[in-house]
């Protein structure tokens, strides 16, 4: 078996004999196509036709010819022809291959025997892309109908009729799945089994077991299809009768609205509700947004009555006077300065000071204290002491 | 009761009587409803103490109360005003319900093509606040739509919508009213 190198060759290959694999597409679900008649249609060139079969474009099957199922699925899905769910086409293979199984059995000619195996093989092969393929176009059909279809009538019946044909599939499915177990043809199965057909059933097989598969899904679309529609017809004809009732003002006599309202709690049917909330005076003479809010709602709420803003009485003229009050401080600085210029001892020198104000001889004591502790180090604290108005104090002087 | 950080959020959102939806075009919507999924339990019992039902819907969460506050009249009201808001986008389309997406301009282009979806945009008048124009009056009736959660703004430059899980309790609460069989058979005459 030969492969196409490149694109342009296979659609160089595909253009050249376009009138018989036109022909050959056309006439794909007729079982048989005779070699003779497509030697016609390439103008009597066998060497055309074999090399489609080397490309494996063409298949030959003892005397006919027909298009590879590869190329089959894929001119068939590209231009979407298989709308037709062709439930017999399954079951015709069946009786072929049952057929072709008696046929095998009966002939004694072992090249005839081995063309009838062929042509077993060849119909196995193809009913499990056939069951495929109708499991595939059910599918889409049934997406179709029940998003296209605009009356509900029919296409709740289409969606019915498109679920018998998916029960017939299965059947289908099922009675192949049972011929190729061996269970009905025991024989042949044992006596024609070779490498090649044995492959070709596990694949069957295989593909089989998909088909049901998706089967089942489909099924449950089906159903939910179903329900969908008689969901939504059944919302539409209530709708109906009770709009019909309600326009002539009867809904409330005539059907149990009331009281069926009367039962439902659902807050759905309150008024939005509003939570005022006091707000915290604290944030209202705190918060600087809170300003804007009362101007805002003062903006809002406009009164005709003018308030009478209050107007604070004049200040008196004793506030607005000067007053001067001067306190003597005493510079202890100066004072030391002085002391240590003189020679005096520093009790009797703070006595005579002249502080510019009376000071009494209490003050006197605090100043002399002040000072040493002050200034110690500037002066000479002597042993001898002296008294003065029963206080007894060291006599300092200066350094 | 450990309850989730976020429980201040869904009473916020909840005792306005919004929805919850699983389908919410916000993100934070979206992440309370998980939150709500993941803690309902928990979050039962901690609002049945404010006597506040914490109810599950298809794909959405609202509150009711353990007695009725609300008077009857009022919630007539609102019920009728559903009913006719309802009935009108249903006609708009069959499949109008929870995750359908529409455009307002979708709408006032059927108007021009169906005398009977106009006719009932024009019944919806009286609850648009006395506006005249089909676009303005559709425009209020989505806007309180939006505000009861029952529809998300989707996209605000094409300006599309979406349809929330919410929707699933109108059309509960639609189908929850009994018709007689013989009031029925009366319609059908």
């Amino acid at each position: 078996m030969k492969t196409f190198s490149s694109i342009q060759q296979l659609l160089g290959t595909l253009n050249r004999e376009q009138k018989l694999l036109s022909e050959l597409f056309e006439k794909r679900k007729i079982l048989s196509f005779n070699y003779d008649y497509a030697l016609e249609l390439v103008d009597f060139d066998a060497d055309k036709i074999s090399a489609l079969i080397d490309y494996s474009v063409v298949r030959q099957n003892g005397n006919n010819v027909e298009l590879d199922d590869l190329y089959l699925q894929f001119f068939e899905q590209v231009m979407e022809v298989n709308e037709e769910i062709n439930v017999s086409y399954i079951n015709e293979h069946i009786q072929n291959i049952k057929q072709g199984i008696i046929y095998y059995l009966q002939e004694n000619n072992e090249t005839r025997k081995y063309s009838y195996l062929r042509q077993v093989k060849q119909a196995l092969r193809k009913i499990g892309t056939i069951a495929f393929r109708n499991v595939v176009d059910l599918n889409r059909n049934i997406d179709n109908t029940f998003k296209n279809e605009p009356n509900y009538k029919i296409k709740k019946t289409k969606l019915e009729h498109l679920d018998e044909k998916r029960h017939t599939i299965y059947a289908l499915i099922n009675q192949t799945d049972h011929l190729v177990s061996g269970e009905e043809e025991q024989t042949f199965f044992k006596v024609a089994s070779d490498e090649e057909l044995n492959r070709i059933i596990i694949v069957l097989k295989l593909q089989l077991n998909e088909c049901r598969h998706n089967l089942i899904d489909i099924q449950k679309q089906i159903i939910e299809y179903l329900n969908r529609i008689k969901h939504q017809s059944g919302v539409i004809e209530k709708l109906r009768q009770i709009k019909y009732l309600k326009d002539q003002f009867e809904l409330k006599s005539k059907t149990d609205i009331v009281a069926l309202l009367a039962e439902n709690t659902a807050v759905v049917f309150e008024p939005n509700p509003t939570y005022p909330l006091n707000v915290p005076l604290d944030q209202l003479q705190t918060d600087d947004d809170a300003r804007d809010v009362i101007l805002k709602v003062r903006k809002r709420i406009k009164t005709n009555i003018k308030s009478n803003m209050p107007l604070m009485g004049s200040i008196g003229g004793e506030y607005l006077e000067t007053n001067i009050e001067e306190e003597i401080q005493i510079n202890l600085d100066e004072v030391k300065n002085g002391f240590i210029a003189g020679s005096n001892n520093l009790f009797d020198f703070i006595c005579n000071y002249d502080f510019g104000k009376e000071v009494t001889f209490d003050e006197c004591v605090t100043i002399y204290c002040q000072m040493i502790s002050q200034f110690d180090t500037l002066f000479k604290i002597t042993d001898v002491y002296n008294s003065k108005q029963d206080v007894e104090f060291a006599m300092v002087y200066p350094k | 009761m450990p309850v989730p950080k976020h429980t201040s959020d869904i009473f916020e959102i909840l005792s306005k009587g919004q929805f919850i939806c699983s389908n919410s075009c916000k993100d934070t919507t979206r992440k309370l409803y998980n939150i709500i999924d993941e803690n309902f339990d928990d979050l039962y019992d901690y609002f049945k103490a404010i006597n506040l039902v914490l109810e599950k819907g298809d794909e959405y969460y609202m509150f009711t109360r353990l007695e009725n506050k609300t008077d009857l009249e009022r919630k007539i009201e609102a019920a009728f005003k559903w009913i006719d808001i309802l009935d009108f986008f249903k006609t708009f389309d069959h499949s109008f319900g929870a995750g359908y997406r529409f455009t307002p301009s979708d709408i006032l282009i059927k108007l021009s093509v169906d005398v009977d979806l106009k006719n009932k945009l024009e019944g919806l008048k009286k609850y648009a606040g006395g506006k005249e124009k089909h676009s303005e009056i559709l425009e209020k009736v989505l806007d309180q739509l939006r505000r009861d959660n029952f529809i998300d703004l989707e996209n605000e430059i094409s300006n599309s919508y979406k349809t929330l899980s919410s929707f699933h309790y109108l059309e509960r609460l639609i189908l929850s009213i009994n018709i007689p069989e013989s009031v029925q058979n009366e319609i059908l005459k």
